[in-house]
This record gives C-alpha cells, structure tokens and sequence, in this order.
C-alpha cells in the first residue's frame, strides 16, 4: 500500500473513530453541560436574593408575612422564603420532588438557610428538570452538525497537506529509485523540499548512488587495465613457445608439452580477450549506426559455426517469418551475442539435438527466440547465467563462463531485454526483444 | 627482405625476429621511438611493424614520419590496445595491417606475405602441392586439369599449412587463423582434425597426400 493511501485511511480513521466516540458521548456531556448551568444559575439567583435582602431587607419578600413564593407561569422555576427551626442548617442543590398545586413535579432545587434580624431564614429556588434538559436535543444535534462539518474540512485539510508534505518521496522514488537503470545517470538536481528528512533521504541516495557508479566506475578501469595489461606478457609466452615449437626438440614428448603450455595460454588469453570486450563494451566503444537484417546476420553466423554443429550432428533451422531491419545497432556485437548464444546452444545440447531461430512480432515489439531442447537450466541456477565466471554445476564442459556475461554486457549496451525460459532435461529457449 | 621491428619489449621484439630471420627475412630491432626513427632516417626497409605503445612517443607519429623516409615500405601496426578506432585510425594513416597482440607468429607472417602479394605484385601463378596445383589468389585446387571443390574453410586451412610449409601447425594456431576471434573455447575439440580428414579424403581420390602430415600430440605440416 502506498505511503499515501496509508495516511489517508489512517487520517480519516482516527477522525471518524475520535467522532464516533464523541457523538456517543454527546447526549452525557450536554446533559453535564446543562446540570452545570442550571446550578450555576441557581447559585446567581441566590446571590441575587441575598443581595436584595441586604439591601433592601427581608420584606422586600415577606411584606410583613411570615413566608414568600413565587411561581412562573408554567411552573418552571419557583422561589420560596420561609422561617426555618433556628438551629436547621443547609446549604446544597439536589433533585427532588414538591407539589405544587396538586402536581408533584421533580425540580432542581437549591436549599440555602441564612440568619436575618435574629431569624433563622430557609431560601428555596427550584426549576423544573423538564426545563433544565429542554434544549439538550437540539444542542446536541447543533454540535453534531457544525462537529461533522468541522471533522469534513479538517480531513480535506490534512489530505491536501500531507499530499504536499510527502510529494517529494514520491519525486525520490520516482527520480531515484523507479526505473533507474545501472550504471545511474548523473541526474544531479536536488529534489526541491523544505522537509529536513527528505532532503536527508535525498542526499544518502545520491550519495549511496555516486559511491556505486564509483564503484563500478574502478571495477571496470580495472577490468580494462588488467586484461589490457596480460596482453603484452602472454604475447611474449606464446611467441617463445611458438617459436620453441619449431626448433624441434627431442625427445618429442617436449613439444607435446609445449602445446600443452600453449593450450594453457591460450586459454587466458581468451579470458583477457574476453574481459577486454566487455570493458570495450561497457565503456561504450562501439558505434550504434549499423543497419542489420537478422536473416544475413543468422546466416552469417550458422556457416561460421558449422564445423561445431557437425560436430554433435545438430540441425539448426532458422525460420524468420518478418523481414525486419534492425536499426541503430552495432552488427559486430549482434553478431556476436548470438554466436554466443547459438554456441551455448550447442554446447549444451546432445547429439542429433535441435536448435530453433525463430522470430515474433508482439505490439510493436519485434524478438527473436533461440532455442534447443538440450539439457536445460535449473531453475536455482538461472538467476546467475550472466554472471561473470559463474559455472553451472550440472555441466562440465563449461569452458571460461563468460560468454552469457558477454551476452548481457551486449544486451545492456544495445538496449535489448533478454528472457529466458528453460526446463531442466528438455531444453533452453532465450528471447531477445528489439 | 629487410623488416624494421619496432617494439619497446625486448623479449618479444627478439621473438618476433627469431622467427622472421627463420623464414629468410634480415631484421633490424628498434626499442623506442628515437632508435625507430633513427633507423627509418638511415635505411630503406621492405616491412615496418610497428607498435603503437612506445615509451618515448607516439606509433601514429612514427609512422606519420615514416611513410616519408620510406614510402614504399609495408607498414603493420601491432598492439595491445586493440582498440576498433585505433585500427580504423592505422589504417587510414597508410597502414596496411593491423594486428591485436598477441598474435601467433605464422599469423604474422601469413599477413605479410598477403601484403606483398598485394603490394609488390609478387604473383606465384600456380604453386605445386605434390601432384597438385593450388592457385591462391583466385582459391582453386587443380589436379591436372581437373579443378577440386573444397569449402573455404578447407581451403583455408590448406592454403595456410602450404603458406607455412616445413613448419608444424598447432590446432589453435590453425584455429585463430581460420575462426579468428571466434575461434572457440573448447581446447580439446576436434573441428581442425575434422576439415583435415575431408581434405584428405577429397584429394586423396586423384592422389595421395602423403605431404600432408598429422605431428602427433602438436598439429599438422605440409613437407616439401
């Protein structure tokens, strides 16, 4: 799942999750909210009285009787003054029941005794219940309302932020990591961001990316040095030997010996050749202007080869249904890639084997298959056929294991895709897309 | 034939001149480009090899300075480079071979002999190979009159043991010269004794070829 769709559910998650629980507790909070009001009021109303009664004195209220009540018309609030026993004493606010007028409605009440002019006084101010909850429902589905149009905006808000904040991983991932090809291009422009971690991931990556192009930048110099640098040396060694060969030596065994030390020889110097072609290779010293029709080039290649089909008795047939012409390539290393894999082909393959070259044409992109139906790959072992000097364990005849390296330093150069497919005991097919 | 060789290793420079003065060519060594082109200053030479590595200078100069002193000379230019733009560059400088080190000896020799035939005309009409003819030049083997169809890897392989004759082949020598670059990696193989078996059975047909000798355990030898 991607980083974004990740955060947008988990936004959108929370919030919802945070409202849900507050919705359920809404009708609680508001009746908590309005029981805290009414007390307060109560308390108000009470200071009120008491003020009045300071200033004014207690018959503002009795007007001379001995006690005073006062109703609202509905019966939603009341205030009573009496005389209470000279030692009652109370100050609280509680739920509770009075009749009033034949009807015994539950009221919010406040108690509250005082002492005026050496009287014990009892003050009671009561609103109904019924009145204290009457707006509840409507409040709560006020807050509901403004709640789910607050948590909609604040959702829009934060996809819209955090679909900034993290455009720049998706530019990393996109310039950096999708799609690059190795060896990296120098593709040095600062992803633009003012998030710290960014930046940071930014600069590793680039980092992590110069220090692997170095890397490979001194494995290939390398390459190149080395294998440039065994030329002069063996050439000394197989000229000497040559040149021994034809002193002829006695006894005879010496010159068998000698063509033994040349085989030796000649053995590395095919290693350093081919070490040299992929270092040529990959330093791009080939041209990409040839024009080459496969049809020639295969045939070209199958009267080259042909003492080495004779030699195990293979039919190869070559069967090109497109007359395709392949542009801005480099006919030598074509030829080569396919000599090389036509020569696995046959190294690989039995006696009285087969080998197919055959082509296709699939949305616009034109291949061409090799394939034989000799003694296959394993499926563990295909992972590292282009590796260099990689041996594959089941066979023995595997020469210097650099012709399927050669092969893919080719392919990379060319801009060609290689697959390949192969079923142990029935045969290896390679499939090269154009 | 008079051949400069222009080498900075010693070692093989010696080698190279080994085997030139055994097929009856007089050698004279160079070491560096001053001693090169001190020795082109002061004499003419039929062949100039000259190799592009040399520690005082530059072989393309040299053979720039060449070609004037001695312009109707052969050049071939040997390297370890063995870069494509390199032989491209030789070539077009006047050279008229080029050739990646290392290569065998024969190879080299094949080589200047093609130059010569090229170069100073120097045309064997019909050259005999026991009671056969071989024309090399337009690629035919004769018996009498009678023209024999041979594959041109056979051909190759025959006219390059008749190039080279009284002198052992090996298979990887014949190989290289035949296959090149492509020549392949399984030493043991048998393709050359292959093509030598089809070239003795088709001649054998008009007469024998005893000249055609198997050196047992190193290669093959044309005897005259």
């Amino acid at each position: 799942m991607k980083l974004s769709t990740k955060l947008t559910l988990f936004i959108s998650g929370s919030k919802l999750a945070i409202v849900g629980l507050f919705i359920l507790l809404l009708p609680f909070l508001i009746r908590q909210i309005a029981s805290n009001y009414t007390n307060f009021s109560l308390r108000s109303q009470q200071k009120k009285v008491i003020r009045n009664i300071n200033s004014k004195g207690i018959n503002y209220y009795l007007e001379g009787e001995d006690n005073y009540g006062s109703y609202t018309m509905l019966k939603d609030e009341y205030i009573a003054l009496e005389i209470a026993a000279p030692d009652y004493k109370i100050d609280i606010i509680r739920d509770t029941k009075r009749i009033v007028e034949q009807d015994t409605i539950a009221y919010r009440v406040l108690s509250f005794t005082f002492h005026q002019n050496n009287k014990n006084y009892l003050l009671e101010i009561g609103k109904t219940n019924a009145s204290i909850n009457l707006y509840n429902a409507a409040l709560q589905r006020f807050a509901l309302y403004v709640l789910i149009i607050l948590i909609a905006l604040s959702i829009i808000i934060d996809l819209i932020f955090t679909r900034q904040l993290i455009k720049p991983l998706g530019q990393i991932i996109k310039l950096r990591l999708a799609n690059t090809r190795f060896p990296f291009k120098k593709n040095r422009k600062n992803i633009q961001t003012t998030t710290q971690d960014f930046k940071y991931l930014d600069r590793s990556l680039i980092s992590l990316m110069d220090q692997i192009n170095e890397a490979f930048e001194k494995e290939r110099e390398f390459t190149a040095n080395a294998s440039h640098e065994f030329m002069t040396p063996i050439s000394i060694l197989q000229n000497k030997m040559e040149n021994l060969l034809t002193e002829e030596l006695e006894p005879e065994t010496i010159q068998e010996h000698i063509v033994d030390m040349m085989k030796t020889l000649e053995r590395l110097k095919k290693i350093s050749r081919a070490l040299l072609l992929i270092s040529r290779i990959e330093n791009e010293q080939f041209s990409k202007q040839d024009q080459v029709e496969p049809k020639n080039l295969l045939n070209e290649l199958v009267e080259e080869i042909s003492h080495r089909l004779e030699e195990k008795n293979i039919h190869i047939e070559i069967d090109l249904k497109h007359n395709k012409i392949i542009t801005c390539t480099n006919h030598d290393l074509l030829f080569q890639l396919f000599y090389n894999l036509v020569n696995n082909a046959i190294k690989f393959n039995r006696e009285n084997g087969q080998i197919l070259i055959s082509d296709q044409v699939e949305k616009d992109s034109y291949s061409i298959q090799v394939s034989d139906n000799g003694q296959g790959i394993e499926p563990t072992e295909i992972p590292y056929i282009f590796d260099r000097f990689k041996k594959t364990g089941q066979a023995e005849n595997t020469g210097y294991g650099l012709g399927l390296a050669i092969v893919k330093s080719i392919a990379n150069y060319l801009n060609l895709h290689i697959k390949i497919d192969s079923a142990p005991g029935e045969g290896t097919r390679f499939k090269i897309n154009f | 034939m008079k051949v400069l060789i222009i080498e900075d290793e010693k070692t093989l420079a010696y080698e190279l001149e080994k085997f030139l003065r055994k097929a009856f060519f007089l050698c004279d060594l160079a070491h560096s480009f001053k001693q090169g082109a001190e020795k082109l200053e002061l004499n003419q030479y039929d062949y100039i090899l000259i190799d592009l590595g040399l520690p005082d200078g530059n072989g393309f100069d040299l053979l720039k300075k060449a070609k004037k002193s001695n312009p109707d000379a052969a050049y071939i230019i040997l390297t370890a480079r063995g870069k494509l733009e390199d032989r491209v560059a030789g070539l077009d400088m006047g050279a008229d071979d080029y050739l990646a080190k290392p290569f065998f000896l024969p190879e080299l020799q094949s080589r200047m002999q093609a130059i010569a035939r090229r170069k100073f005309k120097v045309s064997e009409e019909l050259l005999p190979l026991g009671l056969f003819n071989i024309d090399l030049q337009k690629r035919f083997v004769f018996f009498e009159n009678e023209q024999i169809e041979l594959s041109r890897k056979e051909f190759d392989l025959l006219s390059y043991l008749l190039l080279h004759k009284n002198r052992v082949l090996t298979r990887i020598q014949l190989s290289e010269h035949i296959w090149g670059n492509f020549a392949d990696d399984d030493y043991d193989s048998n393709y050359i004794d292959a093509h030598i078996k089809n070239i003795r059975k088709k001649l054998n047909i008009y007469a024998p070829t005893e000249w055609l000798e198997t050196v047992r355990g190193v290669g093959y030898r044309i005897r005259k």
